[in-house]
């Protein structure tokens, strides 16, 4: 292990590199800037591209290009520039092409509060643009996790052939503190590099995939030529709308996320969600990102005065870990707090999970973030 | 034993440095330490609020809960007002007199001692950008919650190498004004 003294933002951008990415592509936004600033540092150093567009949309579009080549590529922003780059998400998803988006959320929406925490922008990361498809979502709870997370984000976006959303909100992209990452051999020898069909050039067909499996697409410039279009398209890549193509492609795109994710229960080996203390307890607090913080306090805090409360915090957002909330829902019954900087946009999911709505909210949605002695409070008013 | 420090300004003031040498140093020295910033869209003028929280275990939630800051800093009448009630009861609160004005009931509730650390940066040291440093040496002096040659050496690791002797000397000016308070 490595011990750092960093942002949460300095430490996405320094997994990214670690992770393999070669190529940045964005527009700086608060609260997310540093992690372009760090990165225009840290790619040249090793050979790779930090590039600053014109504009998010076209930031996004130099990252899916650079993506198309084989090279890792990322780009981060905030909620106003993820809904800039809605259209280019899109096509991420229907052309399968790898992109890690990281977006350190603020307040919305619009431009919002541009320089306060903020979760609002988790349903945006489930359907950040029209169609279907399904998001691989992950949040990052700890300054350790911006980087693991971002790291584990890349090898999802390549084993997966899908853009990945890493989400930060700005109180942990900010915040400056220690962390202990792991070391860097580790890290490589476990990084995801994009599969390849080694096939004759003639023969190659880019989107034959089976059900439930992502596409091989081969680098761009390498000698296999392809079309690569957001129509949809046949196994060449060449537009279709044969039916049962198209068909066939939403539920590929669908199925090779959620339903590997169901049947598998995960996409990788590593946690969808961690619990605290919830073994013996009485009362379940489920938060996320940066208010989870607040939450391990407010545990300790409410233990110590005889309350034994526990702490579900989901790491992959999207898709959500249902089997183990559908369980949650029933141990806990009422006795469960869901405490999230919006107006509930992650409660709703677990009202649809756990197909109830009698559990307690504790929301926020003014740029300010959730104190220990709110949910301690809040706790005490259900028991 | 925790400790939880405020300082708080104006955007540009430079309040931010000081929070993440001070968090850099208590971890160097085998503990944990957090700063988080708050501070508004204003690129210069917005009230700006510094927590810094210092333990020997590890801390998980990064702000100062409200009442239980020990210290404040204070160089900005706006963000002194709106950010003074997170001081607990009998807490100290240091305030440039020249920006800061306490009322009558604030000197009841806390332990308010008036230095005037911008000129102090300004006028002794010459630069006015040092008044991070005084302000942080004035903390430490004040508080104790670090080992002061540890705490120069992080704060000389972050600032550039032209303005070392500057800085050392706002901290040395800082310790001064601070201990005189202090009747040493």
């Amino acid at each position: 292990m490595r011990e750092v003294i960093s942002t949460g933002n300095q430490l996405a951008a320094k997994a990214a590199v670690e992770a393999g990415a070669m190529f940045f592509g964005g527009y700086p936004i608060t609260p997310s800037s540093e992690i372009m600033h760090e990165s225009s540092d840290m790619l040249p150093a090793v050979g790779g591209t930090c590039i600053q567009m014109e504009d998010e949309i076209a930031g996004i579009s130099a990252a899916l290009g650079a993506s198309m080549t084989g090279v890792k590529s990322f780009t981060a922003t905030s909620g106003p520039g993820i809904s800039l780059k809605a259209e280019q998400i899109g096509l991420g998803f229907i052309a399968e092409i790898p992109l890690v988006i990281i977006n350190v959320m603020r307040g919305g929406p619009s431009t919002g509060l541009p320089t306060r925490v903020s979760q609002a922008d988790i349903g945006q990361a489930q359907y950040p643009t029209h169609g279907d498809y399904a998001s691989i979502t992950l949040c990052a709870g700890s300054l350790t996790e911006c980087y693991t997370e971002t790291v584990r984000a890349f090898n999802l976006a390549e084993t997966y052939m899908t853009p990945v959303f890493m989400l930060l909100d700005e109180t942990i992209g900010h915040m400056h503190g220690k962390a202990e990452i792991p070391d860097l051999e580790e890290i490589q020898a476990n990084n995801v590099t994009r599969a390849t069909n080694y096939c004759e050039p003639a023969d190659y067909l880019p989107y034959d995939a089976e059900m439930n499996k992502p596409a091989v697409l081969n680098p761009m410039f390498k000698g296999y030529k392809y079309h690569v279009t957001g129509l949809h398209h046949g196994p060449t890549g060449f537009p279709s709308e044969d039916a049962y193509q198209c068909e066939f492609n939403i539920e590929r795109l669908v199925g090779k996320i959620n339903t590997v994710h169901l049947e598998n229960n995960g996409l990788d080996d590593l946690p969808d969600y961690e619990e605290v203390d919830l073994e013996d307890a009485e009362v379940c607090i489920i938060a996320y990102g940066s208010i989870a913080l607040g939450a391990y306090e407010a545990v300790q805090k409410l233990r110590a005065e005889g309350i034994k409360a526990g702490l579900f915090r989901p790491i992959m957002i999207w898709p959500s870990p249902i089997n183990r909330l559908e369980e949650i829902g029933a141990k806990f019954k009422d006795k469960i707090l869901v405490t999230e900087l919006n107006m509930g946009q992650y409660s709703r999911e677990i009202e649809r999970i756990i197909k109830r709505n009698d559990f307690t909210k504790l929301l926020k949605a003014n740029g300010r973030p959730i104190a220990p002695a709110e949910m301690v409070a809040k706790v005490k008013e259900m028991m | 034993m925790r400790n939880s420090l405020r300082f708080t300004g104006v955007g540009g003031q430079g309040v931010l440095l000081a929070g993440e040498i001070m968090a850099a140093c208590k971890i160097k020295n085998g503990g944990f330490g957090l700063k988080t910033a708050t501070y508004t869209s204003q690129v210069r003028g917005g009230a700006t609020v510094v927590d810094i929280t210092l333990d020997d275990n590890e801390i998980r939630y990064p702000y100062a809960n409200e009442g239980e800051i020990d210290f404040m800093l204070s160089v900005a009448n706006v963000s002194y007002n709106q950010f003074k009630s997170g001081v607990k009861p009998g807490g100290t609160i240091v305030v440039d007199p020249n920006l800061v004005h306490p009322t009558d009931e604030d000197r009841k509730a806390w332990k308010i001692i008036e230095i005037p650390i911008i000129t102090i940066a300004k006028e002794e040291v010459g630069n006015v950008i040092t008044q991070s440093v005084v302000a942080m040496s004035i903390t430490n002096t004040l508080t104790g919650v670090l080992p002061e040659e540890s705490l120069i050496e992080v704060m000389l690791s972050k600032v550039p190498a032209k303005v070392h002797a500057a800085n050392i000397l706002a901290y040395e000016l800082g310790k001064k004004y601070a201990l005189e308070k202090m009747g040493k």
